[in-house]
């Protein structure tokens, strides 16, 4: 107990202490009441103390909380950033190491044709780490970047991205379904970035192509919740393992399935940071050998 | 033969970049920091100065502004990423002649340096220091972010009215697809090429123009497009 703690008795004391000098004056006044004044006054005073005590109590507790809950945001933090380097290294290792491979090779090419093959080497991992540059700084963009509030009519957005989806070599031998309401109406118009909501899409699609096989099933679907419109893209793939999905939201995160598929670990992360900008939510549900389905949810205005 | 002078202070990129310059034709200075750039422009009186912003003691932004302040409108490329829109009013404020963002293809900073030398009028503000930008009946108040075609306001996305600062700062050159999104949009998209088609057909809606005899935006098939119209600074 520290010492603020007596304040809590100090409304006490006082009460206590008019009570006695009531009592002994004279001139005592009288209330027209059914106790009293001088008991009144003890009451009153008890009756302060304790909505004093209540009151700190209640506040100690909240700020104990208040304090668990930032040191574990503060570890999570900690834990996010550590896990974030280990993985830029990890990604600039592969390209630097095949980098000076290939200069190595450059250097000692003993014909025109080995040392255009090598020329090509530097050049293609010197496009991969600009690719890799290019979108860490969209998403440190993304989380400053003022965006566009205009309207954008969501149906002929779902509609181009699933066309443009269609047009990928991988889109012949799946099959690509859009599902949109149009009776009784269709969707609402939202307010936001018409091209960063684009990239989301395409990126959600661009992930279903990637991690499906010949004969899967892959849909895009859209509907109205109250205020919210939710889109979804859903595939009948090889779905990702329990252990991996409170991770695949993360920067440069990528699964053990994904190892073999081209790609940065950054594509999920955009489409989180997109979505949050304008106010929405996203989630991710998947079942190994079932299929995966990402859940989009942004604010109808 | 054009004097430039490359201002940076990573002395791996003026080490690669100066040879490469030479060999595209030009004379090519090394200056390390905003300081020792402001003396050389001064002495050697360059054609073209490219500018890096990140550097020590006078970063590149001051260095521009210096050089501007005291009156020189020595074209400057400025290596820097400009996208979100208070960058971009600072970049007007500066009054660069064009950007080019790190890191970036030492192919595709010649061909930006013949461009801005060829648009380039000496001793004249470039048009991208020029708040208002007049075409004819179009006029593009480049502050207050508003376009208007004979007198009437423009309705237009932040994205569009963008885009058409870009196309009318840079007129009567051939702006590729790629170049108009690291340009305007700041980073490449997935579907690049169908953004950068969807605003301009925004554009040519509001300013009622002709795909097949366009008065203003030209589509080179298969390259990009060209801002047609001749464009002056507005007072």
């Amino acid at each position: 107990m520290r010492w603020r703690h007596l304040l809590i008795l100090l409304p006490l004391g006082v009460g206590l202490a008019m009570s006695a000098m009531l009592h002994y004056w004279e001139a005592c006044p009288v209330f027209y009441a059914r106790a009293d004044a001088a008991a009144l006054s003890v009451m009153a005073g008890l009756a302060f103390s304790l909505v004093l005590a209540a009151g700190w109590t209640v506040h100690g507790l909240l700020e104990r909380k208040c304090r668990a809950a930032l040191a574990q945001l503060q570890a999570q933090a900690a834990d996010d950033r550590r896990r974030f380097l280990q993985r830029l290294d990890h990604e600039l290792k592969n390209p630097l190491t095949a980098l000076r491979a290939a200069l190595a090779n450059l250097a000692e090419a003993p014909t025109d044709a080995a040392w255009r093959e090598a020329f090509v080497g530097v050049e293609t991992q010197a496009q991969r780490l600009s690719r890799l540059v290019a979108e860490l700084r969209k998403l440190a963009d993304l989380e400053t970047r003022p965006i566009e509030h205009a309207p954008v009519d969501l149906t002929a957005l779902l509609e181009e991205a699933l066309a443009l989806a269609r047009e990928r070599p991988e889109a012949a031998a799946r099959r690509l379904n859009l599902n949109l309401p149009r009776a009784p109406w269709p969707l609402p118009v939202i307010h936001g970035d018409r091209d960063l909501l684009f990239l989301t899409i395409h990126n959600l699609l661009d992930n279903a192509l990637k991690f499906t096989r010949t004969g899967d099933v892959i849909e895009l679907r859209a509907f109205e919740d109250g205020a919210m419109v939710i889109v979804e893209v859903a595939d009948t793939g090889p779905g990702i393992p329990e252990e991996e999905l409170p991770h695949v939201w993360e920067e440069l995160y990528r699964g053990q399935g994904a190892r073999g598929t081209p790609g940065s670990g950054l594509g999920l992360a955009l489409v989180r940071a997109v979505v949050l900008r304008h106010g929405g939510q996203v989630a991710l549900r998947s079942r190994v050998g079932q299929g995966t389905v990402v859940t989009v949810r942004l604010p109808a205005r | 033969m054009h004097k430039l002078l490359l201002v940076d202070d990573e002395p791996a990129i003026t080490e690669n970049l100066a040879p490469f310059l030479q060999r595209a034709g030009f004379d090519v200075t090394v200056a390390t920091d905003g300081e020792e750039a402001l003396r050389q422009i001064a002495r050697l009186r360059p054609d073209l100065v490219i500018l890096d912003v990140l550097m020590p003691r006078l970063d590149g932004r001051e260095t521009l502004r210096r050089l501007r302040r005291a009156g020189n409108w020595t074209p400057v490329i400025l290596l820097t990423q400009v996208g979100a829109s208070t960058e971009r009013a600072m970049a007007l404020e500066e009054g660069a002649d064009d950007y080019l963002n790190k890191p970036f293809d030492p192919y595709e900073l010649v061909a930006r340096i013949r461009a801005v030398l060829r648009r380039a009028r000496p001793g004249q503000p470039p048009l991208a220091a020029a708040r208002l930008l007049v075409s004819g009946p179009l006029r593009l108040d480049r502050l207050s972010r508003r376009a208007s075609l004979e007198g009437q306001e423009l309705v237009l996305t932040p994205k569009a009215i963008a885009l058409l600062e870009y196309l009318m700062t840079h007129p009567d050159e051939l702006l590729s697809r790629e170049r108009l999104l690291d340009a305007v949009w700041g980073w490449d998209y997935p579907a690049g090429t169908r953004t950068v088609d969807t605003r301009i057909a925004e554009l040519r809606r509001a300013l009622g123009d002709d795909v097949v005899q366009p008065r203003y935006i030209e589509t080179i098939p298969g390259q990009g497009y060209r801002f047609i119209a001749p464009v002056e600074a507005g007072a």
